[in-house]
């Protein structure tokens, strides 16, 4: 018995031709998914990158979905504009929160976020097998920009029920998930998608399962769905948030976990009813170009965050430069 | 090969060619004695891992003819170490390297061509330190270290499905033939695409049976290094879960070597877990913005500031 042949594959029957590393470099500088803030930009040097897949892991209410719907907003402002596809597992989706985000100026930019929820494993593969033929045959019309960005809000959710720990469960649960990561994958890589899924946190009982861990909320915490889902994912980010004993706001931080192109960092964020934002730490003199721009505090908030409304409208098409 | 002799003169005599000379031709050609080996062995170079204490476990490097396994869980610095290969296949005979290119076979998307860029700099800047009044000498040369032409002298697959995986390898030997200056072949990961759904895993042990000899067969054809990234997954024996390479254990027979990359605490380590040669060894090493370097240098130092 043969396996069966994958259909849509590109190659047909010609002979694979392996492509030039040169006539990728430049386009893929650009390619870069701008987070909307010149700090965690330069985390990540320049932005989430195309034809990959990153992971946001992090405990409940450590700012998962806030990144992602920031996200969506910014794609049809990024350089090369796209709309989005946020498919949404944990019902419901945050539309009075993303209303919230899009500046009042840009109420076209929700024109640009096409949602779809997905309730199983077999129902995002579906799906994704529709977005495929999605992309791959763009509609021409003005008002409907390509989609390039794919955010997953949150792989974790789907396999909550239908799963035991038996042996034989978990081999059909990591079965699927590189199935599912192989098909993102693809659409990444074929389409210039940027590919972001959220991921919710198990805390460790174990010693070492050779899986991220982090310390979040004064519990030490990896990532959920194991070892397994960890080689599914190029990038992986890690959002931790700390609340101080007197009962003070939440400090968070995003933390490169892994990454082919990044070194292991680590940025302080704060979320605030405009988005989310880097922080400078405290010892650090501030950056230059907040240093020309009013002032633009709230009460909670220190002159050291970045200015928001700068990162969300005029900064984008520079394309603030990070080493 | 249970072929009697009767058959295997038939199948010469198939190819149109006189049994008893090209027969003898054929073996005269294949059989080599084990002092000439030893010497070819050590007059070849091999491919510098980028650090000086991985290259002592490994006895001198990458080695060509053979296939070099390397595991360990994400994160640890599989790809990173690909890319040095990659990188470091390409320094020119002049200070030390092969001179040779590369192929590369992206199953999972990681390979980053920043980051790629950012290794051939680091490596340039290395050769530059290390041979400084070479390099003012032969200023012809110069042009030739540039991180672009080092980028130009890797070749770049990326598949997207098992199918895919097995016609780039079936399509290699004819790749190799025409282009003999490759002297390494690194599959990022060669796990990746075989850890889907297969129903039938004896079909799987079959093909990925296959597709290790077949690599094992070109890299002795070309003289050249096969590197193997796989992926770690945790087996479940006598109670506990265990950190094992995956595809399991019959896959295990296919490697020559197998280099096993793990954390120690925060510290990057690598193993030597089998070679036919060598002492099993293991070593600290790490990953810094330059590259695989050893454990401890300064610039290892600069990365940990960032």
């Amino acid at each position: 018995m043969r396996p069966p042949a994958p259909k849509n594959s590109a190659y047909g029957q010609q002979e694979p031709r392996p492509g030039n590393l040169l006539f990728f470099l430049a386009p893929h500088r650009a390619a870069k998914l701008s987070l909307g803030c010149p700090l965690l930009d330069r985390l990540l040097s320049g932005g989430l990158p195309a034809a990959s897949v990153t992971e946001i892991a992090g405990e409940s209410a450590a700012g998962k979905t806030q990144i992602c719907l920031q996200l969506a907003l910014l794609a049809p402002l990024s350089p090369h504009p796209s709309s989005s596809l946020f498919l949404c597992s944990d019902v419901p989706f945050p539309l009075r929160r993303l209303r919230l985000l899009a500046p009042k100026s840009r109420p076209d930019l929700l024109d640009h976020v096409l949602v779809a929820a997905v309730h199983s494993p077999s129902d995002l593969l579906s799906l994704l097998s529709r977005a495929q033929y999605h992309l791959s045959h763009p509609s021409h019309s003005p008002h409907r920009l390509p989609t390039r960005v794919i955010l997953l809000d949150s792989i974790a959710s789907l396999f909550r029920a239908d799963f035991d720990a038996s042996p034989a469960d978990l081999k059909r649960r990591s079965g699927l998930f590189f199935k599912i990561s192989a098909k993102l994958k693809e659409l990444a890589h074929r389409h210039q998608c940027v590919v972001v899924v959220t991921n919710q946190v198990v805390d460790v009982v174990e010693g070492n399962t050779g899986n991220t861990v982090a310390w979040s909320s004064g519990r030490q915490v990896s990532p959920a769905l194991g070892l397994a889902w960890a080689n599914c994912v190029n990038t992986r980010l890690f959002v931790t948030r700390e609340v101080d004993s007197n009962g003070g706001s939440a400090r968070r931080h995003m933390k490169v976990a892994f990454a082919p192109h990044l070194p292991v960092r680590t940025c302080e964020f704060v979320i605030r009813r405009d988005g989310v934002f880097g922080v400078e730490p405290a010892q650090r003199t501030p950056w230059p170009w907040t240093a020309g721009l009013p002032p633009n505090r709230t009460d909670d908030d220190d002159d050291r965050i970045c200015h928001v409304a700068v990162c969300f409208h005029g900064t984008l098409e520079n394309g603030v430069s990070s080493s | 090969m249970n072929h009697t002799d009767e058959e295997a003169y038939a199948a010469l005599r198939g190819c149109d060619m006189a049994p008893n000379k090209t027969a003898q031709k054929l073996l005269l050609q294949g059989a080599q004695n084990a002092w000439d080996m030893l010497s070819e062995e050590q007059s070849q170079k091999h491919i510098t891992t980028g650090s000086g204490s991985l290259n002592d476990i490994l006895g001198g490097g990458i080695h060509c003819k053979e296939v070099t396994e390397i595991g360990g869980v994400p994160g640890v610095g599989k790809t990173q170490l690909g890319i040095q290969l990659a990188i470091n296949v390409q320094i020119p005979v002049d200070y030390g390297g092969l001179g040779g290119k590369a192929v590369y076979i992206d199953t999972e998307g990681s390979f980053m061509v920043e980051r790629v860029y950012q290794i051939a700099e680091g490596c340039i800047s290395d050769i530059m330190e290390y041979f400084p009044c070479h390099h003012d000498k032969a200023s012809s040369g110069q042009e030739n270290l540039q991180p672009e032409s080092f980028l130009a002298g890797i070749y770049y697959f990326r598949i997207c499905s098992y199918t895919e995986q097995i016609a780039v390898i079936n399509y290699l030997e004819k790749f190799l033939g025409e282009h003999k200056d490759v002297r390494i072949v690194i599959i990022d990961s060669v796990t990746f695409h075989f850890r889907q759904d297969f129903e039938d895993l004896a079909l799987r042990t079959r093909v990925l049976s296959g597709l290790s000899l077949k690599l094992m067969k070109l890299s002795k054809a070309y003289n050249l290094a096969v590197v193997l990234l796989n992926q770690v997954t945790t087996k479940f024996t006598e109670g506990s879960f265990q950190l094992t390479l995956a595809l399991g254990d019959s896959w295990s027979h296919s490697c020559t070597n197998r280099l096993i990359l793990y954390w120690k605490g925060n510290e990057r380590c690598a193993y030597l877990d089998k070679s036919p040669s060598l002492p099993v060894a293991s070593t600290p090493y790490a990953v810094t913005s330059k590259g695989v370097r050893d454990a401890g240098s300064s610039s290892c130092k600069r990365v940990r500031v960032m």
